[in-house]
């Protein structure tokens, strides 16, 4: 698809912009640009829908048609321990199924995961729901997104 | 005629009010704050199974001159309308429908990438556009 | 997908969130760099990277045979941005001598939602657009002068884009820039 490959190739200019070795960067700023960015995207997505009734039906709206309409796709597992804590897996996570499988490359993989673990951040903290956002790759290209809610 | 949008974000700070008779503006203000109670009331979550699953959230209450109304959106983001009681010839789907309009140019106007979230509402085209949804129908 | 989400429309979606994507990168770097001229600098650069990449995707797709001159070229742009942007600038403001022409703009979904500052008259939003395209030209040996000669952003009725020829490349693989 012409607009997929668009993206990816601003996401991945994006990364290489923020880890630049000339600056100061990391993957916080990576992390801040998929934040403000799910932020303020979010705000478009849910307004032509109801009303969430509590923080799993957010979840689920995160895991369902969120990741539907940035990947294309559903996540293939959403779990959750029912006291904030949630398990987010994909197992052809989009901007890991273009970087060849093998454990050289897997030191590479949380540059490629890092905005949009800022994206689902951002997209819960307008919802109303502070938490952190982590991922884990074990084999590329799946990916297990941890989300850790603030319940203070 | 008086008629008063306001914009309160998550935390209940105003974001954005407009009238369109700056005398009444205190006590426009007043019943905007007072209306903030009632949408709290209505939206609290875990108060069992909320009253509406609608963003719209109708009527919030009437005095002798004003009826004030009001709208949630899932980002916790209010909006008040004060219409003055003597405007009979506006109805309910009308009031709906600037609901709905304010909740597109708002969203537009904190997509701008240099509108930083929380900060109040100082975009020209938003001041403008929410002008003409007030004189649209006064 | 959900009977909530299926009211929304995927392809504007996949548009806002690449207009939300690059609004959030052009503001951390004016957050990095102390001016606006810097920052065209960065936009332009990143838009020559992606432009050497999307050609790649656009000759693939399209099969377009090389341009032999620059009218030829210049359908082939038009066709990009439909491909890629979903817009159609139309091509215009042509030089005698062919080598020099306009796209113009009715709108920019880079710039969808945004409303410049005041303080940011010199701050090219676009540049990535003029980036991108001397990049895709770079690669099929053509050497081209891009740039904005109106933006909406800045109060034009229209965001207007020159292209200029300069010249055919040797064929060897250009450098990137770094």
């Amino acid at each position: 698809m012409s607009e997929e490959i668009l993206f990816d190739c601003l996401h991945a200019e994006i990364v290489n912009y923020c880890l630049d070795s000339n600056k100061e960067h990391d993957l916080a700023t990576l992390e801040y640009i998929g934040f403000t960015t799910g932020y303020r995207l979010i705000e478009r997505l849910t307004r032509e829908v109801s009303r969430f009734k509590d923080e799993l039906e957010t979840m689920k709206f995160i895991c369902t048609d969120f990741w539907m309409l940035i990947y294309k796709k559903q996540v293939d597992n959403l779990r959750t321990n029912n006291h904030g804590m949630y398990v987010v897996q994909d197992k052809a996570f989009r901007f890991l199924t273009r970087i060849s499988p093998g454990t050289k490359q897997l030191e590479h993989a949380p540059k490629f995961v890092a905005f949009t673990c800022g994206l689902v951040r951002g997209a819960l903290s307008n919802l109303g729901i502070n938490s952190t956002v982590t991922a884990e790759v074990q084999s590329i290209p799946a990916c297990k997104f941890h989300i850790e809610v603030n319940r203070n | 005629m008086a008629f008063c949008i306001a914009v309160i974000g998550k935390d209940n700070a105003p974001l954005y009010l407009t009238t369109s008779d700056m005398e009444q503006e205190l006590e426009l203000q007043y019943h905007v704050n007072a209306a903030l109670d009632v949408v709290e009331e209505k939206c609290l979550i875990g108060k069992g199974a909320p009253e509406s699953k609608e963003l719209y959230l109708g009527l919030l209450y009437s005095t002798e001159n004003h009826k004030i109304y009001g709208f949630v959106t899932n980002t916790r983001v209010k909006f008040i309308v004060v219409i003055d009681s003597s405007n009979v010839a506006l109805r309910e789907n009308e009031v709906r429908a600037i609901f709905r309009n304010l909740h597109l140019l708002y969203t537009d106007a904190i997509c701008n990438p240099f509108y930083i979230p929380g900060e109040s509402l100082t975009s020209k085209k938003f001041d403008r556009a929410v002008q003409k949804l007030m004189s649209g129908t006064a | 997908m959900s009977r909530q989400a299926s009211r929304l429309d995927a392809k504007k979606v996949n548009s806002e969130f690449l207009t939300l994507t690059y609004g959030a990168l052009v503001t951390q770097m004016l957050r990095d760099f102390e001016n606006a001229e810097d920052v065209n600098k960065q936009l332009e650069r990143i838009g020559y990277n992606m432009g050497m990449r999307l050609i790649e995707d656009f000759l693939a797709r399209t099969s377009a045979p090389r341009c032999l001159e620059m009218r030829e070229t210049a359908d082939r742009i038009q066709q990009a941005f439909r491909i890629y942007l979903n817009i159609q600038p139309t091509i215009s403001n042509w030089s005698p001598a062919s080598d020099e022409f306009s796209l113009v703009f009715d709108s920019n979904p880079l710039t969808e939602f945004v409303e410049l500052p005041p303080d940011l008259t010199n701050l090219r939003y676009s540049a990535i657009l003029s980036g991108c395209i001397r990049g895709a030209l770079e690669m099929v040996q053509l050497e081209v002068q891009c740039w904005f000669v109106q933006d909406q952003l800045k109060g034009d009725n229209v965001t207007e884009l020159r292209v200029k020829f300069v010249r055919r490349l040797e064929e060897v693989i250009p450098a990137g820039e770094d």
